[in-house]
């Protein structure tokens, strides 16, 4: 199968990769896609029940590289979209647990029989960082429009550009409307001037998404909110539709916005 | 692929670029080890590998594979990374550009200019003896380290130090300066976010033992 294998990382914790991943997941299954979501921060272990699925764990990545069970035995299948399977990772377990060579075995395994295999990693200054990525050929870097959040992403651009991931494309998460150039702030332009790579989406702060983290739901499975429609765009253009950017005027600061606009039309 | 280009001092340029997986790299230079076997005894080469990361196996892969073998002598092992260049360091290789005799005859200690084109990124640092021009941006949390001036032709965020080894007569020049620090010699300028330069194009210069700030062109 022509698989594509995506890590989706960040410069900075806590920034959205696990929400990004999990909603993604369940957009590209809604859209008729093979999906596989991996928990590949080791350790931290929340996509699982973001995804709602934390009570059906019976076997976990670690278990099946150890080879205390096959791969496919720990694939869980999402029982609200037919499309859609993730594959836990242990809690009890460090960063290091997963070697590189491991993590590459693991997505070759998977491409036989999935569409689209999906990677939520550790922060890519964190350890282990490079063994969750080490399996996949494309990169999705989320950022918020912080100035700290920024410069880390730009970090992990650079590591990923030595790593070879190719495309490496951009989601700013957690824009705030008529958000104010203030501060610690960047309008969505100034981070795309900085960063310099394709811009795949822009994700507005919604309450929605901690309620469905809460509820155990992806946003893309049955909301209409803000965020979700947000990240459905994200699946649409990853699977190669054309949709527009809304846009960025109300989001960005000062600055030659007229020149910059072209870049966030122009993809 | 790899580009080889002579220098104006007989020594080769191997230009390695970024985009070949690690993997291939050592193949590749061992290619060229077999290929031009008599004219890499005893040649002195410089292995530039653009912003890549090197670690101990790859160095030590470039080491077994091809170096050896061919008996070249590596005078420069070139990276923008910022952590293989402070690695490479402490495991003894040359990480500078190395400076040619016909420079030396001119300007003691002084290597031509280093034009950069492309942008640095954080973490990324280029430290070069002459003087550094950027045709790109210095993103927050790169850095720029010259004996001599820097002329930064995008947005300078990060950090440069102009005359490092101590030349307060050195300039740095900036398109859109936004950095809240600038290191000439032995001497720091700091600025505010919002200054009255910020985003402008400015000179900064010693004067008198202080760090003058100046828009370019200045105004009269
Ligand atoms: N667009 C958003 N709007 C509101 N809250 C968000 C948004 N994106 C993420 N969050 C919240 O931010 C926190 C961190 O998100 P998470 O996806 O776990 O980040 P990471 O995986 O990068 O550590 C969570 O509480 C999540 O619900
Ligand atoms: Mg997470």
């Amino acid at each position: 199968m022509d698989s594509h294998v995506i890590v989706v990382t960040s410069g900075k914790g806590g920034v959205g990769k696990t929400t990004t991943t999990a909603n993604l997941a369940a957009a590209l299954a809604r859209m008729g896609k093979k999906v596989v979501a991996i928990d590949g921060d080791v350790g931290l272990r929340n996509l699982d029940v973001i995804m709602g699925l934390e009570n059906r764990i019976v076997y976990t990545l670690i278990d099946a590289i150890d080879g205390a069970c096959r791969l496919r035995q720990a694939l869980i299948k999402d029982k609200r979209l037919e499309n859609l399977f993730m594959i836990p990772t242990a809690q009890s377990k460090t960063k290091d647990s997963v070697s590189a060579e491991q993590m590459v075995a693991v997505c070759d395994e998977l491409r036989a029989d999935f569409d689209y295999i999906i990677v939520d990693s550790p922060a890519g200054i964190e350890a282990g960082f490079k063994n969750a990525a080490a399996g996949v050929d494309e990169a999705l870097v989320v950022t918020t429009p912080e100035v700290s959040a920024v410069r880390d992403a730009d970090r992990i651009i650079g590591l990923l550009e030595s790593m070879e991931k190719s495309p490496i494309r951009l989601i700013v998460n957690r824009i705030r409307p008529h958000m104010m150039e203030k501060g610690d702030m960047l309008g969505v332009a100034d981070v795309l001037d900085i960063l310099a790579i394709d811009l795949i989406g822009m994700v507005p702060e919604d309450e929605s998404v901690v309620k469905s983290a809460n509820a155990g739901e992806p946003l893309t499975i049955s909301s209409d909110s803000p965020a979700a429609r947000a990240f459905k765009n994200i699946a649409a253009r990853l699977v190669g539709d054309n949709i527009p950017f809304m846009p960025v005027d109300s989001t960005s600061g000062n600055g030659n916005l007229f020149g910059r606009l072209k870049r966030v039309f122009g993809l | 692929m790899i580009k080889i280009k002579g220098t104006a001092d007989s020594m080769m340029r191997c230009i390695i670029s970024e985009g070949m997986p690690a993997e291939e790299l050592p193949a590749a230079l061992g290619d060229i080890r077999l290929r031009g076997q008599r004219i890499l005894r005893g040649a002195e080469v410089i292995l530039d590998f653009g912003a890549r990361k090197l670690d101990e196996r790859l160095v030590s892969r470039i080491l077994t594979d091809f170096v050896w073998p061919s008996e070249v002598r590596v005078v420069a092992w070139i990276t923008y990374d910022a952590e293989s260049q402070d690695n490479m360091k402490r495991a003894g290789f040359s990480t500078s550009e190395p400076v040619p005799a016909t420079a030396r005859a001119k300007l003691p200690g002084t290597a031509p200019s280093l034009v950069l084109e492309r942008s640095l990124r954080s973490g990324q640092r280029v430290e070069h003896s002459g003087d550094v021009i950027i045709d790109g941006h210095v993103n927050d949390g790169a850095e720029v380290l010259s004996t001599g001036n820097i002329t930064v032709l995008g947005r300078l965020n990060g950090l440069v130090h102009a005359g490092c080894e101590g030349d307060e007569g050195t300039i740095v020049i900036a398109r859109s300066m936004e950095a809240l620090q600038v290191r000439i010699g032995g001497r720091i300028g700091s600025l505010e976010r919002g200054a009255q330069w910020w985003g402008k194009m400015v000179t900064v210069r010693v004067d008198d033992g202080s760090v003058l700030i100046d828009y370019w062109p200045a105004l009269k």
